[in-house]
């Protein structure tokens, strides 16, 4: 790709003045005050307070925060918890978008109106449906418990309750793309011979490759954050079933502010590590060559003669 | 290579795109498929090339005499061109045209210097030589339709499949881009269809024209025998504009208005009524009688804008006819508004 990027015609970006669209100065400067008041508040603040709470005590208390062996088993835990959930729903994601996005069948809206139900649910109430299931006097208890597998309480009841809920992501962001681009480059493959696999890895897959990274990381920080629906089916075993999120939880109930707010500093740490990875994408996703505008010419939107601040 | 189609039928639902349909395909020709939407045409196309199915059942498929109904999409060798391109838009061009050649099984595939050579050859064949690198986005319509072309032919199909061609392309580029067609055509001569519901496209490009309608064929022949000798009422409309007028059937003749229209037999199954048909260029215009059956009409108004003039008539019955003549022909008649003349129809046809 990088080779070719040389012969591209340059983006030209063209001030459009829309006359109708432009707004008083008095009017635009306090659209925009009451945006950023609004932002540093409810934003801005509270992510700086994290910090700085976390930091209040020196790093030397910051570290000591962080080096409780229970809380390095959160991180470790949350972790793993995600690099499982994410690859998996990456599959699922994958999967689903596929079968709605390039194939009708019965069942379609069915299964299009499923995979929004974690959202639409309580993710409180996504952990109680496991526990319901596999609890010890849920309906797969008893089996389970003949067995010896231990579910909720443990490592897996959370694996699942965070795979129900990041579900949607991967699917959401996949199947509208997968609509839009229908199925003639499909059907181009394999009336050149390519096999289903070779039409998928080299013409479904690339072209979907940025809706896909994008999703697995709104995926990743929802399974890394979600605290409800884990809560639910952990047990909060310190040192064993706690994410990081219910660690902090309990760090908070225990009045142990400086460790709860280290802990916190390091999740919102991976939080903004992917908000960048997040921005990035975005940024690649429109630089790709194959996704430029069919129009070498991109119109700014309008921001009139004088930069607004 | 010849392509057979026997008594082929397919419905989606309770609609019937295709009633039991039979074509034959002469190897080497370019075949139109003419009609309007819904006519089953593009369904047709689909079928044969294997990305649709024909109903359970009915008939059979041939490739030079080898029945290939049963046979994927993928080991039917056809090349098919989609209206909207279908490029594969994250590669190159040149990934483009390879991908064919590149997907192959590994023991029928060209080495990369071959594969190389191939797409070079293809893409001087539809003169895009300097556009190796450029990625689908950065061409013109008529460019991404050409290097469909170059892709759906790197694979050397045995047969060639176009869905409406050009439909997505502007008028200029689309009349260009079918006079190079049919000279590409002429140089490479692999069994083409191509389906389009522009009927100047089919006259122009074919050597054989199929007109389809409600899942039926009309008519096959060549463009001249098509639009010269429509079989059907429907054939005629559909190939340009026409007049229609409601004849009367009496004592063997065809009658517009008092008129008995000379050398017109009367169709089968018309009793009392016969529909005529006439096209604006077969009739003839005159001011005086010159002693032959003629039928009176008043000028409406002339439109000389154009390569020819466009005369609106009102006859006494009220009925509308639409004429055009050269332009010398106006002038010297001295045809304006209100102006009185006589109508000859020169050739016309008439249906039940």
């Amino acid at each position: 790709m990088a080779a070719t990027v040389q012969s591209r015609p340059r983006k030209v970006s063209i001030r459009v003045d829309r006359p109708a669209a432009r707004e008083r100065r008095a009017v635009r400067r306090l659209l925009i005050g009451v945006s950023l008041a609004f932002l540093a508040t409810f934003l801005f603040l509270p992510l700086a307070a994290i910090f700085a709470e976390a930091l209040r005590g020196g790093t030397k208390a910051w570290i000591v925060g962080l080096a409780d062996p229970a809380a390095w088993s959160a991180v470790k835990l949350t972790l793993l918890v995600a690099s499982i959930a994410v690859p998996l729903n990456l599959v699922f994601g994958l999967a689903a978008s596929w079968a709605i996005g390039k194939f009708d069948f019965i069942g379609r809206n069915l299964l299009l109106t499923l995979i929004d139900l974690p959202f639409a649910v309580s993710p409180v109430i996504s952990g109680l449906v496991y526990v319901l299931l596999y609890g010890a006097h849920g309906w797969f208890g008893p089996w389970l418990q003949s067995e010896n597998i231990q579910i909720i309480f443990a490592v897996p009841g959370i694996v699942l309750a965070t795979i129900f809920v990041t579900f949607p992501f991967v699917a959401r962001e996949v199947i509208p793309l997968m609509q839009e681009q229908g199925t003639e480059e499909e059907e181009a493959a394999i009336t050149l011979g390519a096999s289903g696999w070779q039409t998928f890895r080299r013409v479904t897959l690339p072209n979907v490759k940025w809706a896909l990274l994008y999703g697995v990381i709104l995926c990743n920080a929802r399974a890394i954050g979600e605290f409800g629906a884990v809560s639910v089916v952990s047990g909060h075993i310190r040192g064993r079933t706690n994410t990081m999120p219910l660690h902090i939880e309990i760090l908070y109930n225990e009045y142990n502010f400086a460790a709860a707010f280290a802990v916190s500093s390091v999740l919102a740490l991976l939080a903004l590590v992917t908000l960048a990875a997040k921005a990035a994408v975005e940024r690649y996703s429109l630089r790709a060559p194959e996704s430029a505008p069919a129009d070498p010419i991109l119109i700014a939107s309008n921001l009139s003669e004088e930069p607004a601040l | 290579m010849s392509i057979e189609v026997t008594g082929i039928s397919k419905s989606f639902g309770s609609f019937r795109a295709l009633d039991n349909v039979t074509l034959t395909v002469p190897s080497g020709e370019l075949v139109a498929l003419l009609g309007p939407s819904g006519s089953g045409k593009t369904t047709l196309l689909r079928i044969i090339a294997g990305l649709d199915r024909a109903d359970p059942g009915s008939g059979a498929i041939l490739f030079h005499d080898e029945n290939v109904a049963k046979r994927d999409v993928r080991t039917r060798h056809v090349g098919f061109v989609f209206q909207h391109y279908a490029l594969f838009r994250h590669m190159t061009v040149f990934q483009n045209v390879a991908f064919g050649l590149e997907v192959a099984p590994r023991k029928t595939r060209k080495s990369v210097a071959d594969i190389r050579d191939r797409v070079r050859e293809l893409l001087s064949l539809v003169q895009l030589e300097g556009y190796a690198d450029r990625y689908p986005n950065q061409l013109s319509g008529g460019q991404r339709q050409r290097i469909a072309l170059a892709r759906a032919l790197a694979v050397e199909p045995k047969v060639l499949l176009l869905d409406e061609p050009f439909g997505a392309l502007d008028a200029k580029v689309r009349k260009e881009l079918r006079a190079w067609l049919r000279r590409l055509h002429d140089e490479i001569h692999v069994t083409s269809v191509f389906v389009t519901h522009d009927q100047d496209e089919a006259l122009e490009v074919s050597d054989q024209v199929v007109v389809m309608n409600e899942g039926r064929i009309e008519q096959v022949g060549t463009p001249e025998s098509i639009f010269h000798h429509p079989a059907t009422e429907f054939v005629m409309r559909f190939l340009g504009d026409v007049n229609q007028f409601h004849g009367r059937v009496e004592s063997g003749r065809v009658h517009l208005g008092d008129v008995a229209l000379p050398g017109l037999s009367v169709p089968e199954g018309a009793v009392d009524t016969a529909r005529i048909f006439v096209r604006p260029h077969d009739i003839e215009l005159d001011t005086r009688r010159n002693g032959q059956p003629v039928v009176e009409a008043t000028v409406r108004r002339v439109y000389s804008a154009g390569p020819v003039s466009r005369v609106e008539l009102v006859m006494p019955t009220g009925q509308e006819m639409a004429v055009t003549v050269p332009h010398e022909r106006v002038e010297a008649l001295h045809l304006d508004t209100g102006s009185a003349v006589f109508v000859k129809l020169r050739r016309a046809r008439v249906f039940a």
